[in-house]
């Protein structure tokens, strides 16, 4: 039955969600929540990456438009949460399209380092306006979770709650919009940009639009990370930022939103993994410091090499085989 | 066929992750508080261990567990042993707030203490609910003064004076001094360096020159360098370094670089001579004659009682390590830390630490040649500075022989000269 | 006037620090179209050779060459070891276009991990070889020490040889064809997979003489988190890319007006812009010229 409506899939995956966050303890709690903002980072950059084969390394910045405009809106207009993301969203878009405008020009290696530069480039103006709280930032309070649902209820599932919603309607809206034309028009675009002109195919148009949309849900996914850490500050978003989100990307398989998930949890649970390995044995400062680091990096060169197109594509690609043999 | 893998694929995945998830279970909460048994005591710190702005900041938890370990040696607090759990925050904000709630929900210390950097604080101290849970967070490393407002962060303690009493002081000191002269200030053009001006607008003093510059932009190549051409070019007589300690030491090998002459006054946060010096020796000339302001007694004053312990201390515990600022520091911190443990006495609760620190906070034993300004309205360290020539061994030494403090508030108030003198420390550095 | 020659000074003394790293990032680009992120950590781990040889024979000069040799030589084995298994697990596809830069941020983060086991998080020293101070021009001390001139004059050299071994030699011809068409460099009688570990071998060297001038030049403090390399990275990545990728002149062009432009808006407008400058900079040539100052129009990406 799933198999046939996956709508009901998510929802059935959503209940799942809802009944484990009972269940589990705070922390995590707080780590599922980070988990779901890192799905909507990640699946943002497979949109533009995978489905439309524009490279961003900057995307941390994108994320920095949308958690500022949430807690600039919510700050001085005192919109409702709802509508500080979806401002988030909008003005991380308008930010993607503009660049979106001049990515489209650039090839491979260009379009990187653009992005590469404004990811650097970007955290600095929080310094130059006071609007935007110089270094220390501006709070970002979603406020107490509605009283109905108890006094026990805490503030980070109701994190948990917002960043699930949000993270499986964007899945659900993407996994739709990448059967509609425009997923197809992408994916012709990434395969062959010459052959899908041919087609019809306005290539610099589809570009553009994949970069806004994929800016748009960067900008939600900065706007749940503000909201996480209850405050934005331009620290939050420094460069190791857009690489994290570009390996949980090559992680979970850049090809498909598939694996998406696959990135999102290497991300949070490998350094707390490697932290909790480390408490049990007495070990030295440069072991503490250093091994996490290697060890992510170690993870992230192998999958690089042996399964490049990420785990579920590889599966995929296997059983295919087996079919096909 | 293919999809429909696809689509139990994603669902594996993602009842995987749920397994991850859950699979740490809750340990039974205890019904005093976490951390804090018969026998011991957890504290936990944030830190940058790695990353760009960990070189020297990465030395305060290891100073701290040296003092830590010493205490423990001489039969802990109130019979207690202290551990020190140390994370790695990067100095990213959101790391950090990672990194804190591992220590509050899995380490379950029983308060954090020394988190470095303002904005990883408020994003720890907002998103964790540090105050509605009753955590609390002992001195702070930042100069910000907002963490000593008692109704806004009513369980975190600052340690340090802020940037605006240093640059209230500093500006005081410049009018007496050099009014006739040419001034110019380099400062770091974030948080840091605006609380700064606040405090020389407060003293009514203006530059002729002011260089700012973006955090981070001291290591590039050429910045020290277009520093010093500026300061050049505006005839520059007494600068002012308002920074981080990388950025004095561009300051500083620049102006050696085009041989320019200057009487630097350099700020508490990067006037570390002893990471100058080690840097390259030809930069103490430089620094020989210039005005340092701090707090601490200098790392390099063998005389002081709690130097000399310190010295000790460490020594024993980090052999290949040089003694500096960032060391005075977290042993500071960790003395403090363990005076307001000692205090709070053997029934130890989070509400009755922070009330004793409230209660007597301002009369406890402490490294620092300044007052220390704990109240129930204001949780504000050491309130003051003195002021310092460098040598030419790179060493601070107090002006007129002696430490002279002066004390001002992060308001309006204004600057004295204090009387205060530092009570002697407790044997064998013991607080008691 | 002595501000603004000074100026010009600081920048081409930056801009010189950029184009070592430049030139790396070409090189590398040239013989493999792969973005080396790497290569920041590359030079830092050659960096700390360096600083052991410094430590063992006392002598800057001879720990130089032996650095860039051994810099080569670990270029070298991670081509051979690491970007062969790569590509050709991922020649095509959506793949192709990020997963070169992801595998090398991978080796960045696993080689800067590695230097930190063996060397700790800890500053170390470097001292200079040549005198920092300024040369004097009557009574002014300008922004131009020995050790400057060292930097610039090793920049001249390497374009100048490198530029040599590129147009006039057959080796040359065989770099530039395994880059552009490497199949029928193959059927040309070129072996194509030496000659692209050469590629990264020059690369190896050249990093490791800006990790290691760019060490010393500086304050001669040197950490494995140390900003400067990721800033060495960044902006020597930023000059190769205005300068167009693929032409060692360009990167080298490229990193001069990133140097200059940067030093104008520190000394005449504010230091607080030099990061947003830098991004407006790259922006603004690559709408101009997407290719860079003297790049190849992309012709269709395979």
């Amino acid at each position: 039955m799933l198999k046939k409506h996956p709508l009901l899939g998510f929802i059935f995956f959503g209940l799942v969600l809802f009944l484990v966050s009972n269940r589990v303890d705070e922390l995590r709690v707080f780590q599922g929540a980070t988990v779901a903002v890192y799905v909507i980072a990640i699946a943002s950059i497979i949109l533009l990456t995978g489905y439309s084969g524009q490279v961003s390394l900057g995307h941390g910045a994108l994320l920095a438009i949308g958690g500022y405009a949430a807690a600039l809106s919510r700050n001085h207009w005192g919109v409702p949460v709802w509508l500080a993301f979806c401002i988030a969203a909008l003005a991380a878009a308008l930010g993607g399209y503009l660049l979106g405008l001049a990515a489209a020009r650039l090839s491979g290696p260009y379009l990187a380092g653009t992005t590469l530069a404004l990811a650097i480039g970007l955290p600095s103006i929080a310094n130059q306006f006071s609007i935007l709280g110089g270094e220390q930032g501006l709070a970002f309070d979603i406020g107490l979770p509605p009283a109905f649902l108890g006094a026990d209820f805490t503030q980070y599932k109701w994190f948990f709650w917002i960043a699930s919603l949000a993270a499986l309607i964007v899945i659900y809206w993407l996994r739709n919009v990448m059967n509609s034309r425009y997923g197809r028009s992408w994916k012709a675009v990434r395969s062959n940009d010459v052959a899908a002109e041919l087609a019809g195919i306005n290539v610099g148009r589809n570009k553009v639009l994949a970069f806004t949309v994929s800016a748009g849900l960067a900008g939600l996914a900065g706007a749940l990370l503000a909201m996480t850490i209850s405050t934005v500050s331009p620290g939050a978003f420094p460069l190791t930022l857009s690489f994290s989100l570009a390996t949980g990307a090559v992680l979970s398989g850049i090809t498909t939103l598939g694996g998406v998930m696959i990135g999102a949890v290497t991300l949070v649970a490998i350094p707390e993994i490697v932290d909790s390995a480390l408490s049990r044995f007495q070990s030295s400062d440069v072991v503490a410091n250093n091994l996490p680091g290697l060890l992510v990096s170690a993870l992230l060169i192998l999958t690089v090499l042996f399964v490049p197109n990420g785990p579920v594509e590889q599966l995929r690609t296997r059983q295919e085989h087996r079919v096909t043999q | 066929m293919i999809r429909i893998n696809r689509q139990k694929l994603a669902l594996t995945s993602a009842l995987l992750a749920v397994a991850a998830l859950t699979a740490s279970s809750l340990p039974a909460q205890a019904s005093s508080d976490p951390g804090v048994t018969a026998t011991s005591i957890k504290l936990g710190i944030t830190v940058p261990m790695t990353g760009i702005a960990s070189p020297g900041y990465n030395k305060i938890p290891g100073a701290m567990k040296a003092y830590f370990d010493y205490v423990n040696d001489n039969g802990g607090v109130n019979g207690r042993k202290i551990t020190l759990v140390i994370k790695d925050d990067q100095y990213i904000p959101t790391t950090a707030v990672a990194k804190a709630n591992e220590l509050i929900l899995k380490d379950k210390v029983f308060a954090l203490v020394g988190t470095l950097g303002t904005a990883s604080t408020k994003a720890i101290s907002a998103s964790t609910q540090l105050a509605k849970r009753g955590i609390p967070s002992l001195f702070v490393n930042t100069g910000f003064s907002g963490f000593a407002d008692a109704k806004a962060y009513p369980t975190t303690f600052s340690i340090l004076p802020s940037y605006q009493m240093e640059a209230k002081i500093m500006g005081k000191y410049l009018k007496e001094k050099y009014a006739d002269k040419k001034l110019a200030l380099i400062y770091q053009d974030d948080d840091f360096g605006r609380d700064a001006l606040a405090g020389f607008k407060q003293a009514g003093i203006t530059f002729g020159t002011y260089i700012p510059y973006a955090s981070g932009s001291q290591s590039l190549p050429a910045t020290g360098a277009g520093w010093i051409s500026a300061l050049k070019a505006s005839g520059t007589e007494v600068t002012v370094l308002f920074g981080v300690s990388s950025a004095s030491t561009a300051a500083l090998a620049n102006a050696y670089a085009a041989q320019f002459k200057t009487q630097w006054v350099l700020g508490s946060v990067g006037g570390d001579a002893t990471t100058i010096a080690a840097t390259n020796k030809a930069y103490v000339g430089f620094l020989y004659g210039a005005k340092g302001f701090s707090f601490a007694p200098a790392p390099t004053d063998a005389t002081d009682e709690y130097i000399k312990l310190f010295q000790s201390i460490y020594a024993a515990a980090q052999p290949t390590q040089t003694f500096d600022n960032n060391v005075v520091a977290g042993m500071s911190n960790a003395f403090l830390a363990v005076q307001a443990l000692k205090a709070a006495g053997s029934d130890l609760t989070r509400a009755g630490l922070i009330k004793t620190i409230e209660a007597k906070g301002a009369s406890f034993a402490n490294p620092f040649l300044t007052p220390l300004g704990y109240s129930a309205s204001a949780h504000i360290g050491a309130t003051g500075y003195w002021i310092g020539t460098y040598d030419p061994t790179g060493a601070l030494k107090p002006d007129g022989g002696k430490y002279t403090v002066y004390t001002t508030d992060s308001g309006n108030g204004p600057v004295v000269e204090s009387s205060y003198k530092r009570p002697a420390m407790p044997a064998k550095g013991l607080p008691n | 006037m002595i501000q603004f020659f000074n100026m010009l000074l600081i920048g081409i003394g930056a801009g010189s620090i950029y184009a070592l790293m430049a030139i790396a990032m070409v090189l590398v680009w040239r013989s493999t179209r792969v973005i080396n992120f790497a290569q920041a950590a590359m030079a830092l781990l050659s960096t700390y050779i360096g600083f052991e040889l410094v430590q063992k024979t006392g002598n800057f000069w001879i720990a130089l060459p032996l650095a860039m040799a051994l810099g080569a030589l670990l270029s070298s084995l991670i081509e051979i070891i690491f970007i062969r298994t790569l590509i050709k697990h991922s020649t095509s596809g959506p793949v192709a276009g990020i997963v070169p830069i992801i595998a090398t941020l991978g080796l960045l983060g696993f080689i800067r991990a590695t230097i930190g086991f063996i060397w700790g998080n800890q500053n170390v020293q470097i001292p200079a070889p040549l005198s920092k101070i300024g040369f004097k021009v009557g009574t002014e001390t300008i922004a131009l020490s020995p050790m400057n001139l060292l930097v610039l004059l090793t920049v001249i050299g390497m374009v100048i040889v490198l530029g040599y071994i590129f147009q006039r030699t057959n080796l040359g011809l065989s770099l530039r064809a395994s880059a552009y068409a490497p199949e029928i460099a193959q059927l040309a009688g070129v072996r194509v997979g030496a000659i692209r570990t050469l590629g990264w071998a020059i690369a190896g060297a050249a990093g490791a003489a800006a990790g290691l001038l760019q060490t010393v030049n500086g304050t001669g403090a040197l950490s494995p988190d140390s900003l400067e390399f990721s800033l060495l990275l960044t902006f020597g990545f930023i000059a190769a890319v205005i300068g167009g990728l693929e032409s060692l002149p360009g990167a080298v062009l490229g990193a001069l007006v990133l140097g200059i432009v940067l030093a104008v808006v520190q000394i005449y407008i504010s230091g607080t812009l030099v990061f947003i400058v830098a991004f407006v900079l790259l922006l603004v040539v690559l709408l101009i010229r997407p290719q860079g100052f003297i790049g190849v129009k992309a012709g269709r990406r395979a």
